[in-house]
Order: structure tokens, then C-alpha cells, then sequence
């Protein structure tokens, strides 16, 4: 069995198309046929200002902290590995002063190790060969550590060698069980690449950075597309449908925390189920891939999951063929790469919109409320709301709530003033009154004459004479 | 196992993956329902999703594991395609026999499936919905003599009356074992071996049109 053969579908085996430039180098079909260093510089000239601008913004978003990680560990002396062709070279900026905070680095190490734990008590089942497995994949990483500086092709041929040779060895000792041997791969990718992701994940000598934040771009600037322009059969208005469309949105958005290229798929997986599930409510039937491409790509649209791209780069670099090329993860992670790629594309024909229209949405002018009156359609009043999906419903209600809380909060202010009001001229009434009463009955008081403690008992001369002490002699 | 329809060893199983082309409409979904659960148009059929089917089948006492993937046939899915179809090791094509443009469609894909992907891949021209034969616009012998032009083989199914399908699948099966089988003694011999691995992904953006390949379509 050819390796070459058997990787080619994740591989883009195009090495032989040089750069279109010319400089001698090899394109690539991600680069748009150019090598790494004139798409580069072809790249960052047009997109120089906006990049800038995100900086800033992934500063905050802990961009930051995984570069100086990657340029603090780069190795000197490199050792090339398969083609020379797209290795890239890269102007190294000095490092940035290094501050990546202790708590997270003793969070991802803490969870190596239970990754390490659980791998090794894997193995354990499998007696001999799992202690094999275990020092194979141990030598792997090791080697894998010194090639930090490879660019991220070469790394994931390394990668994608390693699975294959393995698997084939695994192949021999289980004797033909593809589902041992698939159990085994798992659980060895998990272990390998929790312990590389760091490392591999959107390197610093791809641009999948930059094509991040350009997606992310992209679709920040398609807010306004709504359900009707893709023609989604999805019913938002329904619970049940626009609960499984934001449990869709929350599961392409997870993706990004696993570290697994298939927990990656999983999250996609689950994702590709929700909407399965909103349309089947909505035309109660299966749906098709008719239904489910464009309700895919509005949930993509509507989640904005972050870095998109370098999360794709990485799933069909390092996650095992076996799994990305048969089965249904890898059937629905190719309809991801497919909405990227739609919207990525997308225009004002594939929006059914005149390119008018689109140039108006595109620079704001237009808003989507209006948009649905614009085009005229039969359905379009009373829809357009819900077509600014459930949270925006929801937004209104509150609005509504709110205003309703203040009209309320007015008027028992008013109520309060007017009591106020009312006990005020109350106790004036009172005092007022209490003022004409003593005017109209002045009070004479007359002069109380100082008395004795007995003064006024009347029997005072009928009680017996005092007794008066007298004095016996004996 | 990428290709996994380069299975090896006898008591391997075969996985092929077989991709359903076509114009919205024609009835690529009701084709694979009606294949997988036996069902058309039935409000009970149980599967959440048409999209993405697997069938098992025992052909000649070997395991062939089916993997159907649907794609989305309208317009502005085109240039997808690529996407798609890279690695199958079939493709059906299938078109309305109703409908004079989707079987031209049809042609459209057949001339870029053999200009991406060459002889390696199987192909099936479907035409569907022969129970409305009455309404026929595109006739027998034009598509026919157009598949065997191109090298595809030709059926007439109709999944409302369950006529075709399962010959349909399994004479693809057939095909597939057969190039499969093909490719790994030609892999034996070392004969083989750049002309497998040139499958890149190209998005094209426009009608293949521009194919200076399409001679052999003429015949149309």
C-alpha cells in the first residue's frame, strides 16, 4: 500500500506548480499559487491597514500570549525535511517581551497529564504492544520537538507518516480489525496532539493567522444576510427550531477549545446535527444537502466561530485520514470547508440580489429590515423581524419590557410626588386647623396656687388630732 | 484508508465513496432515500438527514461499505464541486427526464469530473422520474449515446416506483471493485504511481467551458 496514494486526499499534492511569480519557489493553492514569501508579501500589502487595526483586538484575544510561546522555542539548526519546497521563510522579529501567564500554562500541562494518564491506562489493555505504542509515540514526540521549525506542511507530513506507518503496523498485529485499529488511532491522536497543539496550531510560518482575522472580517461585514437570501428552510420563529439553531451556533463555536483534531470534528458533528434537526422540524422531511449547505452556511454567518480558518488548516493537517476522508464527520466537515469557501466567494448573484443592492448592504447603507420590503417579496412584512432571528425578537420584547418598567416606574414617581403633596398639605391643613381651634378657644390657664401634699383633702379636719409624741419618764 | 477503495488484502472491506451530483429537484434525495430505507416520500421515514447515507453490501463475498454523500445542486453551489467529489471513487449523476436543462447540467459535470479527476472515478448518468415518460423531454438514444461517449454507464430509475435503483447501485459497486482492483495490481507492479496522486483540490469558478477536453461530448 503506496503511502502517497493513500494520503493523497488530504495531502494537495501541487508541488509541482511553481509560485506564479516566478521567483522560483513552489506555490501553493492556499497562497493562491504563490509560494509562502511572495503571498506574504502580496497579502500583507493589500491588507496592511486592516490587519492593524486587529491588532488591537487580538491582543485581547490572547493572540498575543501563544506567539511568544512559538518564538521563544524556535530551534537553530533545522534539518529539511521531504520537499525543501514550502518552507518558509520567515523574517523572525525579536521576541516580545514574555508574559504568558503561569495559571495557563500550569492548566494546559495539567491537562497533558491526564491525557498521558488516561493514554497509558489505554495501553495497558493491550499488554506488549501497548508499551510498544507507548515508546513509538514517546520517540515521536521527541523527534517532533526538534523540528519546531519546520513549516506546518512538513509538519504534517511527519504527522500524517507517523499515523500511517503506525496503522499499518496495527494493521498486521490486529490482523485485518479496522475498528481495533481505529480505537488504537484515536486514542493515539489524542495523546499526540494535545501534546503538540500548542506547537501546531496556526504556526507562526502559516498565514492562517491573518486569514483568521480576514474571515472573521468577512463575515462581521455579512451580518445583514439573512435567511430568505440563502434560501434556508429554517423557521426561527418556532422554540424548538430557533433552540436548535443557537445550539448549533454554540457547538461550531466550542470547536475552537478542543484540542483534538476529531473533538474538533465532533463539535462540527453535533453542530451538522442541530441544524439536521431545525430543518426536519421546519419541512418535516429529511433534509437534503439541498436544505442543509445553505441553513450550514448561516449558522457559520451567524456564530462568526473564531479562528475559523486556522481551525480548518488544523483538522486537515493533523487529523487522521482514516476518519476526515470516509464517514460522516468527514462529510460534514467538507460542507464546512464549503460554506468557508461560499462565503468567502460570495456575491450578489449568490444572493439573488442586484449587485446595487449588494453594494448597498455591504457598506451599510441598507439595513436588513429593510432589505425584505425591498425585494418585494409576498412574505416579506411580517417575516423580516423573525428573519433578524430570535434574538433580535428577543430583543425587542425586552425593549418593550423595559419601556413598560419605566412607563410603571413614572407613574409611581408621580404617585409619590402627589403623596408628598398631599402630606404636606395635610399637616399645614392640620396646623391650620389646630391654629383656628386655639384661636377660637383661647386657652386661659389660670395660675395654679402652691399647695401642700394634702391640700386638697377635704377630710383633712375630720381625722383625728395628730398624735403627739410624748415623753414617759420612769 | 483515504481511498479506501484501495483496500487491499481478500478479507479487507472495500469503502467507497460515492458522490450524488445534479440540478435541485431532480430527485437525488428520493433516489438514496428510496435506496437505503426504501421509502419515498413517506412522512415516517425515521433518518434525520438525506445528506449523508452508508449502506452495507456483500457483493461476490466481499464487504463493499457504500458512503453516499448529496450535494447541493443549486446554481450557486457550483463551484463547490471540487469540495465535494475529491476522493470519490463513483459519482451519480443524475437528471430529470423532464427537464432538458438538468441533463445538460449533467453534461456540465461529466466534462469537469473527467478533466479533475480522470478515468479513476466511476461514473452513472441517472435519468429519474421515468414514471412521468409521458412528459419525457430528453429522449432515450441522446443520453444514452452520450453516456457511452463519455465513458459513464446509463440508467433510467424512478424512485416513486422503486424501478433501477438497486441495479443502479450494484452494477457501481461492481465498477468500483473492479477499478480498485485494477489500481492495486497496477500498484503491484509499480506501474502506477504519479498518475493516482495528481487529485488536487481546484475551485473553479467558472462553467469548465473552457475545456479544450470536451470533444468527445460533442456527440450530445
Amino acid at each position: 500500500m503506496s503511502q502517497r496514494t493513500e494520503r493523497r486526499g488530504i495531502h494537495v499534492d501541487q508541488s509541482d506548480l511553481l509560485c506564479k511569480k516566478g521567483c522560483g519557489y513552489y506555490g501553493n493553492a492556499a497562497w493562491q499559487g504563490l509560494c509562502s514569501k511572495c503571498w506574504r508579501e502580496e497579502y500583507q500589502r493589500v491588507r496592511q491597514k486592516q490587519i492593524q487595526d486587529d491588532w488591537a483586538l487580538c491582543a485581547r484575544l490572547n493572540f498575543e500570549e501563544k506567539k511568544t510561546n512559538e518564538k521563544t522555542r524556535k530551534v537553530t539548526t533545522v534539518k529539511k525535511f521531504f520537499s525543501p519546497s514550502s518552507r518558509t521563510a520567515t523574517k523572525k522579529e525579536p521576541p516580545e517581551g514574555k508574559s504568558a501567564s503561569p495559571s495557563i500554562s500550569r492548566r494546559a500541562s495539567f491537562d497533558s497529564d491526564q491525557v498521558s494518564k488516561d493514554f497509558v491506562e489505554f495501553l495497558k489493555n493491550l499488554h506488549k504492544p501497548g508499551r510498544e505504542i507507548h515508546k513509538q509515540c514517546r520517540a515521536f514526540l521527541v523527534s517532533m520537538s526538534s523540528k519546531k521549525d519546520l513549516g506546518a506542511d512538513e509538519l504534517s507530513e511527519c504527522v500524517q507518516d507517523f499515523y500511517q506507518s503506525l496503522a499499518d503496523r496495527l494493521m498486521s498485529h490486529f490482523k485485518g480489525s479496522s475498528e481495533s485499529v481505529d480505537q488504537v488511532m484515536d486514542q493515539v491522536e489524542k495523546y499526540i496532539m494535545t501534546r503538540l497543539y500548542k506547537s501546531v496550531f496556526c504556526p507562526e510560518t502559516t498565514d492562517d493567522e491573518k486569514k483568521d482575522l480576514a474571515t472573521q472580517d468577512r463575515i462581521r461585514a455579512l451580518h445583514w444576510v439573512t435567511v430568505q437570501m440563502l434560501c434556508v428552510s429554517v423557521e426561527e420563529e418556532t422554540a424548538e427550531v430557533s433552540e436548535n439553531v443557537v445550539r448549533a451556533i454554540t457547538d461550531i463555536i466550542e470547536m475552537d477549545s478542543k484540542r483534538v483534531p476529531r473533538d474538533k470534528l465532533a463539535c462540527i458533528t453535533r453542530c451538522s446535527k442541530h441544524i439536521f434537526s431545525a430543518i426536519r422540524i421546519t419541512k418535516n422531511e429529511p433534509a437534503s444537502a439541498d436544505d442543509f449547505l445553505p441553513a450550514l452556511i448561516y449558522i457559520v454567518l451567524k456564530a462568526n466561530p473564531p479562528r475559523l480558518q486556522s481551525n480548518i488548516q488544523y483538522i486537515t493537517r493533523f487529523c487522521n485520514p482514516s476518519r476526515l476522508m470516509t464517514g460522516e464527520d468527514g462529510y460534514y466537515f467538507t460542507n464546512l470547508c464549503c460554506a468557508v469557501a461560499f462565503i468567502e466567494k460570495l456575491d450578489a448573484q449568490s444572493l439573488n440580489l442586484s449587485q446595487d443592492e449588494f453594494e448597498r448592504h455591504m457598506s451599510g447603507h441598507a439595513s436588513p429590515r429593510r432589505s425584505g420590503s425591498e425585494d418585494g417579496r409576498p412574505d416579506g412584512g411580517p417575516r423580516v423581524s423573525g428573519a433578524a432571528g430570535p434574538v433580535l425578537a428577543r430583543l425587542s420584547h425586552n425593549l418593550q419590557m423595559l419601556s413598560g418598567l419605566s412607563a410603571r416606574q413614572e407613574a409611581v414617581t408621580a404617585a409619590a410626588l402627589g403623596l408628598r403633596a398631599d402630606l404636606l398639605t395635610w399637616t399645614d391643613g392640620v396646623r391650620r386647623d389646630v391654629r383656628h381651634i386655639l384661636d377660637r378657644y383661647p386657652l386661659d390657664t389660670k395660675a395654679s396656687k402652691a399647695s401642700a401634699i394634702d391640700a386638697n383633702s377635704v377630710d383633712g379636719e375630720n381625722l383625728p388630732a395628730p398624735i403627739k409624741p410624748r415623753m414617759f419618764v420612769g | 484508508m483515504a481511498t479506501a477503495g484501495a483496500a487491499g488484502t481478500s478479507g479487507r472491506t472495500y469503502s467507497f465513496k460515492v458522490v450524488l451530483l445534479g440540478e435541485g429537484c431532480v430527485g437525488k434525495t428520493s433516489l438514496v432515500l428510496r435506496y437505503c430505507e426504501n421509502k419515498f416520500n413517506d412522512k415516517h421515514i425515521t433518518t434525520l438527514q438525506a445528506s449523508f447515507l452508508t449502506k452495507k453490501l456483500n457483493i461476490t463475498g466481499k464487504r463493499v461499505n457504500l458512503a453516499i454523500w448529496d450535494t447541493a445542486g443549486q446554481e450557486r453551489f457550483h463551484a463547490l464541486g471540487p469540495i465535494y467529489y475529491r476522493d470519490s471513487n463513483g459519482a451519480i449523476l443524475v437528471y430529470d427526464i423532464t427537464d432538458e436543462d438538468s441533463f445538460q447540467k449533467v453534461k456540465n459535470w461529466v466534462k469537469e469530473l473527467r478533466k479533475m479527476l480522470g478515468n479513476e472515478i466511476c461514473l452513472c448518468i441517472v435519468g429519474n422520474k421515468i414514471d412521468l415518460d409521458k412528459d419525457r423531454h430528453v429522449s432515450v438514444e441522446d443520453a444514452e449515446s452520450y453516456a457511452e461517449s463519455v465513458g459513464a454507464k446509463h440508467y433510467h430509475t424512478s424512485a416513486k416506483l422503486n424501478k433501477g435503483i438497486e441495479e443502479l447501485f450494484l452494477d457501481l459497486c461492481k465498477r468500483m471493485m473492479e477499478t480498485a482492483q485494477a489500481e492495486e495490481r497496477a500498484k503491484g507492479n509499480g506501474a502506477s504511481q504519479s498518475a493516482s496522486n495528481r487529485r488536487g483540490v481546484q475551485i473553479v469558478d467558472d462553467e469548465p467551458q473552457a475545456t479544450p477536453a470536451g470533444g468527445c461530448c460533442s456527440s450530445g
